[in-house]
């Protein structure tokens, strides 16, 4: 069983500084493994378990992206895959082409596992985009997969229903966080991660498609709360009563 | 014949707030806004204009719809497809966008058309940027539940499509709606929500009454459904969960991640209840009381019933 994982090196949104003018100060922000992408690494090595096979992290990025690959290596994935020069962006498509290329210079994979979203940008849309450039099967927001024959039996949990489905193999699925739970890998597996072979793939070698109109980001600005930010003091009666004041006077109590 | 704004979703109720969104949209750009329907026209959807896709069946997998949608797209060449962004329209969208080969912008408000260029906002890292981006157009762009209000502008203007035979890979073994009697989060006026201060599952009915004092529901942040399982997933609000915004928000025992702040954010008046004074969730409140929540909750309640 060849298996496939992608991980994000997004920014790190607690770590988020506001520059001039309300900006974020996005160049040299801190980034970290997208945290839902530990439930993907998790499934995927519970597979390798089940099944006997290989799991491959892909990311793509800048060298600092070589740190999530790192932390899918420490978990336990065999090997890494960075393609360097591209960014994962708001324009969804062309990121998925990326990826897609990447895996398929990697030769034939069985199932190729992604979160259903990232920690940064949450848009959701490159996992079934990677299923479409790569001409796969695609099952979404599963919370249970099962393989046998060839085939994927997934149970997927919608918002106001649960779905079992069946999909062909090769196929792109993208899990909950309700799946499993992560792994913490110890001292030594992070230690031995950085002997793990990581292959860097240009990509330019790439020749992904620019797509025929980018998503292009015009600009992005801080939000500033707008909250009262009161704290009341006194015992429990006292502040509890004082809170009730004042939710009165905001006129947010039936 | 002026070019169309299409307004997509598997959801009668999505697909009316898509509407406002279409009709905003279509007003400011001289076209016109259509629902478009998959299989039959439903009495729950309100449209001045329809278009009904025949082929795909009811209530068909994703994969079917989006196959249905980029055929119907290539027949009649709307400029901008609006997608519902439930788990199912993400989707959709995604596989219309790469089906047609068009840009995909996602979770976007505030849509404009300057030209050939479509422009939204959209927020990022876990809500705390707002984003501004651009394409070109035709475009796909998916929309959140409940950020517009429904639209109620009716008509009688309906169109067909036969989109042919339509099959695909995946096959739907079986569907079960989720227990029936769990709370629409989204409609409630107040909702209590439970942390990781809480320290047993046997303490979440006192705070289901107090919210039930306050004529609202309970819900939760991520940990208590996801890893502790004590409430359904239906109640987990955040990012990866349900986004609310009631008149008030009592958030008991949460430390306030972003993940979480991003799913309540719009709620009117914000209160915190936490041990820790520093704990971020302060920062997005309007009233923060540092105590413990097992003083505090009754304290609470008991100070509603005596108002009453």
């Amino acid at each position: 069983m060849r298996i496939a994982v992608c991980v994000k090196h997004a920014i790190d949104e607690t770590e988020l500084k506001t520059g001039p003018g309300g900006r974020p100060v996005l160049e040299g922000a801190a980034c970290k493994v997208s945290v839902f992408d530990k439930n993907a690494v998790e499934e995927a090595l519970r597979m390798r378990s089940a099944q006997g096979g290989e799991v491959v992290a892909f990311t793509i990025g800048s060298e600092d992206a070589r740190k999530s690959l790192k932390e899918a290596l420490a978990m336990g994935a065999d090997r890494g895959v960075l393609v360097v020069g591209a960014q994962a962006s708001l324009d969804t498509g062309r990121t998925a082409r990326t990826i897609a290329a990447a895996v398929k210079k990697e030769g034939a994979f069985d199932v190729v596992l992604c979160s259903e979203g990232s920690s940064d940008t949450y848009s959701g849309q490159v996992p079934p985009m990677l299923a479409e450039a790569l001409g796969t099967a695609y099952v979404g927001y599963a919370r249970k997969i099962q393989l046998e024959g060839g085939k994927a039996k997934v149970e997927r949990l919608l918002e106001d229903s649960v779905e079992e489905v069946e999909a062909p193999m090769p196929v792109v699925v993208s899990v909950v966080s309700e799946i499993n739970e992560p792994r913490y890998p110890t001292l030594i597996q992070i230690m031995q991660a950085s002997k793990k072979p990581v292959q860097e793939i240009p990509e330019s070698q790439l020749a992904v498609d620019p797509g025929s109109s980018p998503v292009a980001v015009l600009g992005m600005s801080v939000q500033t709360s707008s909250r009262k930010r009161v704290i009341i003091e006194g015992g429990p009666e006292d502040a509890a009563a004082k809170l009730i004041q004042e939710l009165e006077k905001e006129g947010v109590l039936r | 014949m002026s070019e169309q704004v299409w307004a997509y979703s598997g959801s009668g109720e999505v697909q009316c707030e898509l509407m406002s969104a279409a009709l905003e949209l279509a007003e400011k750009s001289g076209r016109s806004a259509v629902a478009v329907e998959l299989g039959r026209q439903r009495e729950e959807v309100v449209a001045q204009s329809r278009l009904v896709v025949k082929g795909a069946g009811d209530d068909p997998l994703p994969e079917v719809a989006a196959e249905a949608l980029t055929r119907a797209a290539r027949s009649r060449h709307p400029s901008t497809i609006l997608v519902g962004a439930t788990r199912n329209g993400r989707e959709v969208a995604s596989r219309v966008a790469a089906r047609l080969g068009w840009p995909c912008l996602s979770e976007a408000s505030k849509l404009s058309i300057d030209g050939a260029q479509l422009q939204a906002n959209r927020t990022v890292f876990a809500g705390k940027v707002v984003a501004t981006v651009s394409c070109g157009l035709p475009a796909v762009v998916t929309i959140k539940p409940a950020f517009y209000p429904k639209s109620t502008a009716s008509g009688k203007e309906v169109d067909e499509f036969d989109a042919g035979e339509l099959t695909g890979v995946v096959k739907l073994l079986s569907r079960r709606k989720k227990e029936a009697g769990a709370v629409d989060l989204r409609k409630a006026k107040a909702i209590v929500s439970a942390g990781r201060g809480v320290k047993r599952k046997e303490d979440l009915p006192m705070l289901q009454s107090l919210a039930e004092e306050l004529g609202g529901a309970l819900g939760c942040s991520r940990p208590l459904s996801s890893d502790l399982g004590w409430l359904p997933e239906e109640c987990h609000i955040g990012l990866t969960g349900v986004t609310v915004k009631p008149d008030l928000y009592v958030a008991v025992g949460i430390s306030g991640q972003l993940q979480h702040i991003a799913g309540m954010k719009d709620s009117k008046v914000v209160v915190a209840v936490n041990t820790d004074k520093d704990a971020p969730i302060f920062q997005a409140s309007d009233y923060g009381i540092v105590a413990d929540l097992y003083q505090v909750v009754p304290a609470i309640k008991k100070a509603l019933e005596s108002r009453r």
